[in-house]
């Protein structure tokens, strides 16, 4: 498609239900009352001249090139910053106006360089075109006079310039990082003429407190802020919509093209997730695509101690179908499997599962989201009926009271964390129940009411806390439980809360948390209006994993938040696809749409159009694939983009079951770990070069569009047909759009789903059918799913991982902003300049008693393994307590993360490991060893016969 | 499969419907145990009650002996 | 009996020694032994007379000055506290025609009573205003203080009235009373006087505009350029709230940090919010959403001192004052090369040449006035033609000018005016707080371009060039400071061409 050119209505819309009528030079506009006089008059197609005004933020009337006149009133008033009125009479082009704007623009030439044609935003700049809208010709002041042109270029970030002397300081840069943001980075230094743009405190903006999210770059009219591919490419000349692959927000983008050349992503306005808005790894880290490292051959091997050999793709794949078709006749139909990917899409995961169920006649089909958010499905069905969050994004818009637990969305969910934080700044309170001290407790005009900093491993405890305070203290929505939900069960979970053991004196000592807090945060929950629940891995990666989100949804409903915009539960997703890998029939025991496979009339539909029969018991989940293949009855498994060795926990164990299989297919982009232990490698493509949809958090279906053809020469999607008509499996389809209608075809939930309609109406939120034909932003609006809402017993059970007197520390695990999980893609990119290394975060109190100083090295030891790490001495964590990351492969943080996992899903247990810390000069053996492992697994010997 | 693993998620599993009131948690423990347990690991827990059940808190032990038999794979071939 | 000496202890007094002779007279007082009590007072505004000290006697008050220390050991001598002859004695303050031509309403009690005793405020007549406003109620205060005309004293001469009633009729919970004493015009001083001389009615009226529109909390913005007013202010305020005169309504001071564009209102609000001190646009108004988001009323000091007279007096006895839309008084500050600088409060209507002819006494120099700058360092340049121009808001307006925070800064026949037009814009540029272009830029290319014109440079083409850049700050500027820098420079052009190289005929 050509190059897409939003519309700049100059200021943000009212939301005013209200309209009001005026008169635009001489047309009649109506409007919503609140709208400025400059939206109106775009609305009605009338473009007043405009430099400091953009519609992501507020009205701010500095660069005087709108003004208008209006009938009766004395001046000439900002069109941006002056709303309309009933009846007004504006003139927005008059002889005085004329003269006003040109004396302007002609001042702002007069300190501005005149190197259009050389300069990267020729043809993209607002200050080039607004002096030809004005006519100016001549700039009598001349160019001698006092300038800003000498200023130096700020080249420190990797992916934008700053370039002051093109600066027409309109401030937009700064009110983006404010407004839309939330991080206050840059500001205005100087007064009068020497007024300029900086970040921080003077600082270069890599030394800042910038985040890189791009919203200055975005916002900046000249070529002041810049992307460095422009400066290098040139401008776009077409470009095409498409949704991000990093986290489960599901920005939507604009690449935008030179040919198959991406010049740059920039955040669509008109994504329903992300209005505009992106962070560091959407709109800067997608460099990896093109990335050295990257695979495009297939290659084999016949023992994992050989180097790869690059084959043809029929060779591989004629390989991969003759050893797993082996392996069923000798050792079973069940002795072999897949892994779906929640980094690729719906339709590439319902293909692999369909493979799975179809060709290889088993249920052993699982996906990564088992190691994520499995808890999330299976505690949001027992209680509404759904395996999805309840809401969509843009309810945070109505909450007064925001819980946060186990998530760090400024981290891992930026673009949300800027919408949660701008709603924060317009007054709706915060309660952060989290070990460590994340950025959102206290940033910038954001501070948290309450901070409660319990011991990892005590959700449980502090949630039947909350609710036995809002029980006792007569706090519940009595009218919302009688009429929704399921009584007796209410019953029984109100006195199980409300005896003693659950109040907030007992289970103060167990969580750490004072019991004053407690209550005090649970009173402004219950009765500080609208009460929204965002919750990430923190919550899900425990021994009680499932039992804690239904305690999260027992609270919503005790306080009566659920079912309208403004409140609800809402599951973090940590990838782009964790909710659409889930739909699609990934976990071993549910077809798409959650559906048991041992359900008779169900699993007849899907025989019947696949013409099949169908396993009807459930089949291994991935821990459970790896205990089977140790003990000999797993013994062949293609992964489709999933690192399992570095992301699951034990790597030890994990390492193990990998070696004792004789069959590993790994579908990646680059030689990742898993593929140490892999068979044949098939190269697999970035979402640049897929058709599809990812379904995002909000259980939005976004589209993701081709940009460029798959380099590695073959679609993923169309590698696992190759595979299955090898065996024998036919699926014949000649697009991924054939893929949805099959899905929408067995799956009630998507009935309505088609890329014609996606097409149409950018994204839908399922369910989408009959009932709901462009889909369900807030779920459970007149009675929830299952019918009446079901309060569980959430008994608060100790993790079996104790800390003791050989491991008294407890280990958490998280993410930074400018990593990305196991960091396949974002450490192949320039923003390994903020994260270099995983470091281990340790309380003063802590480091002390070990003599760990700030930056040294120290040895990290579970009772399952040991790595070693640079400590930061900070108290962010609570003593007692340590955090690392898990973006590095040669820290391995998996290494010490334990066996134990949520009692329902076998989600592991991340975020508790009991460990010890203790100085160290330097890597672990293992470390020397896997390394040296690593380095022989990049060995490809031979080159592919043309 | 490591039947001390195995015994350890069943005991999980046990715990929490035995928390659950005004319900059977056999039942339940039953029901989730057929429903999530690849038929592998129920054969093993089963043989594993048969040679004495040690360590399976007694919920846990009452509901592996209400466990459906494993279905085969319908494509008929080798199990 | 005792006798007591009033001395001031306002800082143009400060500034000329009356800390020195407030001292000798102690000293000379403990060392004769004698039954008097030195009183600190604010200044009556006498500058020339400065320090003007002043003793009580049974006929009233006699005044002497100028006194310098060396002076007081031979006025007690000769009889100070009876007021008997001295080459320095003045007579009756009241008397001094300078004094006696005023009408001393927002002033009446600066320089007359100690600042700091609330019993001397009541004595002469404070709180009656409060008092009366409470019988009135809030709707009842707000109509009296329309119905007297009482227009923004800081030189926008919005109608006070109006913009208490919008505050009033903003729904909200909470709402402030802001008062502007961010006095930096040139040649100006009324607020300062009244901070140091007369504190107690800043307070007063803003109790009464905050218990008319509302708000249960006020601040008083002063530049850090006064610190005398600054700790007369924080005092007054801490023995206001002590003697419980506040009645639920707290006051805070704040102090600016130099820049004159903090005078603007909303730059004001911005500065007290801890902000850089730049213009918000309005709408909104202050008055709908000001401090904090706040329905805010925001006015000047004098504006607000004046309201307790009106409440005490009532609306009528101020609207009589004055001429056409111009109610009441005006504490006209006369600076500059003149005989007779001060502050002389009148009620509007007094021409020009009245003020620094008569009142001021023409020049301290003798030399012929040639130009008066009225309104602070963005008013308009007078020339003698022009001196039969009322003090009066419209009249000012009609003929290119303004009268501003109510300064008048006389110049003689030395005067280069284009050196003033220059320096109307780079005083322009170095108080630009940046945000909007014209003035961000255009105060830098007025200057240089004025250059150009001094040099001798293509003066006509760069004269016309001025003439753009004055119509772009006129109606292009964000605030008043971009906006007004035309009035000097183009009364300057205007009045005074052959200034800038032009013959007098060649400009209309």
């Amino acid at each position: 498609m050509p190059l897409v050119q939003e519309t700049d209505y100059g200021t943000p819309a009212s939301t005013s239900t209200e309209v009001v009528g005026l008169t635009i030079d001489g047309i009649r506009v109506t409007v919503p009352a609140g709208t400025s006089i400059m939206r109106a008059a775009m609305e009605a197609g009338i473009q007043v001249p405009k430099l400091c005004a953009t519609d992501s933020v507020e009205a701010f009337g500095s660069c005087r090139l709108c003004l208008v006149e209006i009938a009766g009133r004395t001046g000439t008033p900002a069109s941006c910053t002056t709303p309309v009125a009933a009846g007004m009479v504006v003139s927005t082009q008059t002889e005085r106006l004329k003269q006003v704007r040109k004396g302007v623009m002609e001042l702002y030439i007069s300190d501005h360089p005149l190197d259009c044609l050389t300069c990267a935003a020729n043809g993209d700049c607002e200050l080039q075109d607004m002096a030809g809208a004005v006519g100016l010709r001549d700039v009598r002041y001349g160019y001698a006079g006092e300038n800003h042109l000498a200023e130096a270029k700020d080249e420190s970030n990797p992916y934008f310039t700053f370039d002051p002397s093109k600066c027409i300081v309109c401030s937009r840069c700064v009110r983006a990082c404010e407004e839309v943001q939330g991080t206050f980075a840059l500001t205005i230094q100087g007064r009068g003429f020497d007024s300029k743009v900086s970040a921080g405190m003077a600082e270069s903006f890599i030394e800042s407190e910038c985040v890189s999210c791009g919203a200055c770059v975005q916002a900046c009219p000249t070529a002041t802020l810049m992307e460095k591919t422009v400066i290098e490419i040139g401008l776009p000349e077409h470009s095409v919509v498409t949704t991000c692959a990093y986290c489960g927000v599901g920005c939507n983008f604009k690449a935008e093209m030179r040919g198959e050349e991406v010049v740059r992503m920039v955040p669509a306005k008109d994504g329903k997730a992300n209005h505009g808005h992106s962070c560091v790894k959407g709109r800067f880290a997608w460099g990896y695509a093109n990335h050295r490292e990257r695979i495009l051959k297939p290659m084999m091997r016949e023992r994992i101690d050989q180097p790869w050999r690059e084959v043809s793709w029929d060779e591989a794949i004629g390989r991969v179908a003759s050893e797993f078709k082996r392996l069923q006749l000798t050792h079973g139909v069940r002795s072999i499997g897949g892994i779906t990917s929640s980094r690729c899409t719906n339709e590439e995961t319902y293909l692999v599962q369909k493979l799975v169920r179809g060709g290889f006649g088993n249920n052993n089909i699982d996906t990564c989201a088992r190691v994520c958010h499995s808890p999330t499905g299976y505690g949001l069905k027992a209680t509404f009926g759904t395996s999805a969050g309840t809401q969509d994004f843009d309810s945070v818009e109505h909450a007064d009271v925001v819980i946060v637990i186990g998530a760090n969305p400024t981290d891992a969910h930026p673009v949300f964390a800027s919408r949660l934080k701008k709603r924060l700044r317009q007054g709706a309170r915060l309660i952060v129940i989290d070990p460590r001290r994340i950025d959102l407790v206290r940033t910038p005009h954001v501070e948290a009411a309450h901070h409660l900093a319990l011991r990892p491993g005590t959700n449980a405890a502090i949630l039947n806390a909350l609710a036995h305070t809002i029980v006792t203290e007569g706090l519940a929505d009595e009218a919302f439980i009688r009429e929704r939900c399921d009584l007796s069960a209410f019953a029984h979970w109100a006195a199980f809360v409300s005896e003693p053991q659950n109040s907030p004196e007992a289970v103060g000592p167990v969580t750490g948390v004072s019991p004053d807090e407690i209550r005090a945060a649970a009173r402004l929950f219950a009765t500080g209006g609208n009460g929204a629940i965002y919750y990430g891995l923190g919550v899900t990666e425990h021994s009680q994993g499932s039992t804690v989100v239904m305690a999260i949804a027992n609270l919503a409903m005790v306080t009566g938040n659920i079912g309208r915009p403004g409140v609800g539960v809402n599951p973090l997703r940590g990838q782009n696809n964790v909710q659409g890998s889930c739909d699609m029939g990934s976990f071993p025991h549910e077809f798409s749409g959650y559906r048991h496979v041992s359900d008779d009339g169900v699993r007849a539909t899907f025989e019947e159009l696949w013409g099949r029969p169908l396993d009807a018991e459930p089949g291994l989940r991935i821990v459970n694939m790896f205990d089977a293949a140790l003990d000999g009855s797993f013994k062949g498994l293609y992964v489709q983009g999933e690192d399992i060795l570095q992301s699951d926990p034990n790597t030890h164990h994990v390492a193990a079951a990998l070696a004792a299989m004789e069959c590993i297919v790994v579908q990646d982009l680059f030689l990742n770990e898993t593929s140490r232990y892999a068979h044949v490698f098939l190269p697999g493509s970035t979402f640049l070069e897929k058709d599809g949809t990812f379904t995002n958090a909000e259980r939005r279906i976004n589209r993701v569009r081709r940009v460029m053809a798959p380099r590695n020469g073959m679609a993923d999607w169309e590698v696992t047909l190759a595979i299955g008509k090898a065996m024998g499996f036919e699926m014949p389809y000649a697009h991924p759009a054939e893929v949805m209608d099959e899905i929408a075809r067995l799956t009630p939930s998507f009935a309505g789903v088609s890329y014609d309609l996606l097409d149409r109406v950018g994204s839908v939120q399922w369910p989408c059918n009959a009932a709901a034909p462009v889909g369900t932003p807030v779920m459970h609006a007149e009675s929830f799913q299952r019918g009446k809402g079901n309060f569980m017993i959430t008994e608060y059970v100790a993790t079996d991982e104790k800390v003791g007197p050989r491991f008294p520390l407890l280990l958490t695990t998280g993410r930074v902003l400018t990593q990305y999980n196991v960091g396949a893609q974002t450490r192949r990119t320039a923003n390994v300049v903020w994260h270099e290394e995983d470091v281990l975060e340790i309380h003063p109190h802590d480091a002390e008693e070990r003599g760990v100083r700030d930056g040294d090295w120290v040895k990290l030891d579970s009772r399952t393994g040991g790595t070693t790490l640079r400590a930061r001495v900070t108290d962010r964590v609570a003593p007692g307590v340590v955090y690392t990351t898990f973006h590095h492969p040669v820290t391995q943080a998996n290494v010490v993360t334990s066996e134990h996992s949520d009692w329902a899903t076998n989600c592991p247990e991340y975020k508790v490991t009991a460990v010890q810390v203790a100085p160290s000069n330097g890597p672990s053996d293992w470390q020397r060893e896997y390394g040296e492992h690593g380095r022989k697994n990049l060995r490809i010997a031979a080159v592919v016969a043309e | 499969m490591e039947a001390a693993k195995l015994v350890m998620m069943a005991n999980q599993i046990g715990k929490f419907f035995a928390a659950q009131r005004g319900a059977d948690p056999v039942a339940a423990i039953a029901d989730h145990l057929d429903k999530f347990w690849e038929p592998r690991m129920r054969t093993e827990i089963v043989a594993h009650v048969a040679a004495g059940g040690a360590g399976l808190d007694e919920p846990v032990r009452a509901a592996v002996g209400r466990l459906r038999e494993a279905r085969l794979p319908g494509t008929g071939m080798r199990v | 009996m005792t006798t007591r000496i009033f001395v001031p202890r306002d800082a143009a007094a400060r500034a000329v020694g009356a800390d020195r002779v407030a001292e000798a007279l102690q000293a000379e007082v403990d060392r004769r032994q004698l039954d008097v009590t030195l009183v600190r007072t604010g200044s009556r505004g006498l500058f020339w007379l400065e320090p003007m000290i002043e003793v009580e006697t049974s006929a009233g008050r006699v005044a002497y000055g100028p006194v310098k220390a060396s002076d007081v050991p031979g006025l007690v001598e000769a009889g100070l506290s009876q007021g008997v002859a001295h080459p320095l004695r003045v007579g009756r303050p009241e008397e001094i025609p300078f004094l006696q031509r005023q009408t001393r309403v927002t002033f009446a009690r600066c320089g007359v009573v100690d600042p700091l005793s609330l019993h001397d405020y009541r004595a002469h007549g404070g709180y009656r205003g409060l008092a009366r406003a409470r019988d009135l109620g809030p709707a009842g205060t707000i109509e009296e203080v329309t119905a007297s005309g009482l227009r923004g004293r800081g030189g926008a001469g919005f109608p006070a009235g109006i913009k208490w009633k919008t505050a009033a009729d903003a729904a909200a919970d909470r709402k402030y009373v802001v008062c502007n004493a961010d006095e930096g015009d040139s040649g100006t001083y009324a607020d300062r006087m009244l901070m140091e001389g007369d504190p107690f009615s800043v307070i007063e009226g803003m109790t009464i505009a905050g218990y008319a529109v509302g708000a249960a909390k006020g601040y008083i913005y002063i530049r850090s350029e006064y610190p005398d007013a600054i700790r007369t202010m924080e005092r007054a305020v801490a023995v206001a709230r002590a003697a419980g005169c506040l009645n639920g309504f707290d006051l805070e001071i704040r102090v600016g940090a130099g820049a004159y564009v903090c005078g603007e209102e909303t730059a004001l609000l911005e500065s007290i919010e801890g902000r850089r001190g730049q213009v918000r646009p309005k709408p909104p108004l202050p008055a709908h959403k000001g401090l904090f988001g706040c329905p805010t009323v925001i006015n000047n000091l004098v504006t607000l001192s004046t309201v307790p007279a009106i409440l005490a007096d009532g609306a009528k006895a101020y609207a009589v004052l004055g001429m056409g839309r111009s109610r009441g008084t005006m504490p006209i500050q006369i600076a500059g090369n003149v005989r007779h600088g001060g502050l002389f409060e009148a009620p509007f209507g007094l021409t020009l040449g009245e003020i620094v002819d008569e009142i001021g006494g023409g020049t301290r120099n003798g030399r012929p006035i040639r130009a008066v700058q009225v309104g602070g360092p963005l008013g308009a340049y007078f020339p003698r033609a022009l001196f039969d121009t009322p003090f009066d808001y419209e009249a000012y307006a009609a003929r290119d000018g303004l009268i501003g925070h109510g300064g008048v800064v006389v110049f003689d026949d030395s005067v280069d005016m284009a050196r003033q037009a220059r320096f109307a814009l780079e005083f322009c540029g170095i108080e630009s707080c940046g945000k909007c272009t014209p003035c961000r830029i255009g105060s830098v290319r007025g200057v240089e371009t004025i250059d150009r014109i001094i040099d001798g440079d293509r003066r006509d083409a760069n004269l016309a060039l001025i003439e753009d850049l004055c119509q772009t700050l006129k109606f292009g500027s964000l605030c008043a400071l971009g906006g007004f820098t035309p009035y000097p420079v183009m009364s300057a052009i205007r009045h005074f061409p052959e200034d800038f190289g032009r013959p007098r005929h060649a400009v209309a």
